[in-house]
């Protein structure tokens, strides 16, 4: 298995707070990481580095063998990366497909014709098709996380990062979004994963990542991982948040 | 589908009207037209930066000011036909945009409002020095004297309406749909691909190229032309008006907001003084009651969009 993604002792602090603190890991080809955490552990800033909207202060970022740590976060779309937001981001003035549309066309950098099957496709298979000319300021939260994920799938993306996309949803809605998720790895995506959800995050990842205080934990096979002391006692062992 | 044809119907019908006028209309009324066709074309412009690129401008009297003295000198100096200078004018407009868009685009909201005032009262500093130009005197445009109005009244047409064809189409292309999205959140436009920096870079240079060939038809009709009056922030606050009443961010605003303010200023003109306060109290006013402006409160009251640019 090639390497898809590579961190190499990245770090980013605001203020005196290290959010993200000499962190390396890789990601190999076709696989699900999933990286879980306290609140407050780096994970979604750790997002944020990787695609590009805030820079680190020191270490380097590897996208398939090209050093990205310093290229824009539109071009780290166009060359593969794409990623959710923990708290949906959609555009509300303009309908689900134009959303998703800017995605294909931008992103993907596909024709208009192209794009428009791309977009379908990718509403199909996150289920938003049927409202597809629905403005997306009228979508309840989880046609949002969907509407999240449809328009990172329509950049054609070869690595996605997923932010807590199952959080507050249903156990169905979770078995749901499992089911999406693995679809999309047997479609060529690598996927990164935020999750607090255990029963997703046991089932979902080939391999878990544990982040505290901006450093690595733990690292490797989701079971031993979860059974691990160190990870009992700062996660499972906390209170909830 | 119906609807559709009345659309095409009434917009055939107004098309024949315009472009007919000068045979059937008073002098007057054509000299009307002609003001609210350079005003829709020149608060399109404002509006395509404020309303659709999120760049508030309060400098598009540089490019009136640049247009107007290309012509002159170009026509008159260097003796270039007229509407070719009025055509430079617009090119030498865009240089201008590239040339501050280094610093201009560095800075944000307000800072890019100020920036672009600032830029423009400056040019209206040196242009009020210059001896080519002959200082704060100003220059009449000698070579516009042979135009008859309805020659203006025509370019003034073609460029209303190219530019609103122009506008609808852009929002219709992928620029426009990149530009919705930048409207509504930027950064997570930017994490899907867009480069907003292009999107709106273009957007400026295409409003520098019509304002500039604009100010130059403004300047055919007006004759005469003075440093501090082409590069004074009134301009910019008359599309301002415009494009607040019309409604800020549609294709229509300016279009009706053109109409209202020429209309408006026709009667108003005999009460000097008065007119500012009355200009002023309608903006507050609109902007108090219906923020949207008269065509963005009817299509919302309506759902119906007199330019759709949905994508179905």
């Amino acid at each position: 298995m090639s390497c898809i993604l590579t961190i190499e002792k990245l770090s980013k602090s605001f203020g005196r707070v290290a959010a993200v603190h000499d962190l390396s890991f890789e990601v190999s080809q076709d696989e699900i990481l999933g990286i879980i955490g306290p609140n407050g552990a780096g994970k979604t800033t750790l997002f944020n580095l990787i695609a590009g909207e805030i820079k680190p202060e020191s270490g380097k970022i590897m996208f398939n063998g090209t050093d990205v740590t310093s290229a824009q976060t539109f071009r780290r779309c166009r060359m593969g990366i794409a990623r959710t937001y923990q708290i949906p981001r959609p555009f509300v003035n303009m309908t689900v497909l134009e959303n998703v549309l800017v995605g294909a066309v931008y992103g993907g950098g596909m024709g208009s014709k192209a794009s428009r099957k791309k977009c379908e496709e990718v509403l199909e298979k996150t289920g938003l098709f049927s409202k597809r000319n629905a403005f997306a300021e009228s979508l309840p939260l989880l046609d949002r996380k969907r509407l999240e994920l449809t328009k990172a799938l329509a950049t054609g993306p070869t690595l996605l990062l997923i932010d807590e996309v199952a959080g507050g949803l249903t156990e169905s809605e979770v078995e749901e979004v499992l089911k999406i998720i693995h679809s999309l790895r047997r479609d060529g995506i690598t996927i990164l994963w935020v999750e607090h959800i255990m029963m997703a995050m046991k089932r979902g990842p080939d391999r878990l990542l544990v982040m505290d205080f901006g450093e690595k934990l733990a690292y490797g096979n989701p079971d031993e991982v979860l059974d691990s002391e160190e990870v009992h006692k700062v996660y499972l062992g906390d209170d909830e948040d | 589908m119906s609807s559709n044809r009345i659309r095409i119907l009434l917009a055939a019908l107004l098309l024949i009207a315009l472009a007919t006028l000068p045979f059937w209309a008073t002098r007057y009324m054509v000299s009307i037209l002609l003001l609210i066709c350079l005003y829709m074309t020149l608060a399109s412009m404002w509006n395509l930066l404020a309303g659709y690129s999120g760049l508030i401008s309060l400098g598009q009297q540089m490019f009136i000011g640049i247009g107007g003295y290309s012509l002159a000198v170009l026509s008159m100096y260097h003796g270039l036909p007229i509407f070719l200078s009025v055509f430079l004018g617009g090119v030498i407009s865009v240089l201008l945009a590239v040339l501050i868009s280094l610093p201009i685009f560095r800075m944000k909201g307000v800072y890019f409002a100020i920036g672009t005032w600032i830029i423009a009262e400056a040019l209206g500093i040196c242009f009020s020095n210059w001896g080519y130009v002959r200082y704060g005197m100003g220059l009449f445009i000698q070579p516009a004297y042979r135009l008859s109005m309805s020659t203006i009244y025509y370019a003034a047409l073609v460029l209303c309406i190219g530019s609103i064809a122009l506008i609808y189409l852009l929002l219709r292309s992928n620029l426009g749909l990149a530009l919705m999205a930048i409207r509504d959140d930027d950064r997570a436009s930017e994490a899907i691909g867009v480069n907003i920096f292009r999107c709106k870079f273009t957007c400026f240079l295409l409003s520098a190229f019509i304002t500039g060939m604009t100010a130059g038809v403004l300047y055919l009709n007006t004759i005469f032309i003075q440093p501090f009056e082409a590069f004074g922030i009134g301009w910019t606050v008359k599309l301002l008006f415009i494009v607040i009443i019309g409604g800020l961010g549609t294709v229509a605003g300016p279009i009706v907001g053109a109409a209202v303010f020429v209309v408006l200023q026709q009667y108003l003109s005999e009460y000097v003084g008065f007119n500012l306060i009355i200009f002023g109290t309608i903006t507050i006013s609109v902007i108090f009651f219906t923020p949207k402006g008269i065509v963005g409160t009817f299509q919302e009251k309506l759902g119906f969009e007199i330019f759709p640019i949905r994508r179905r």
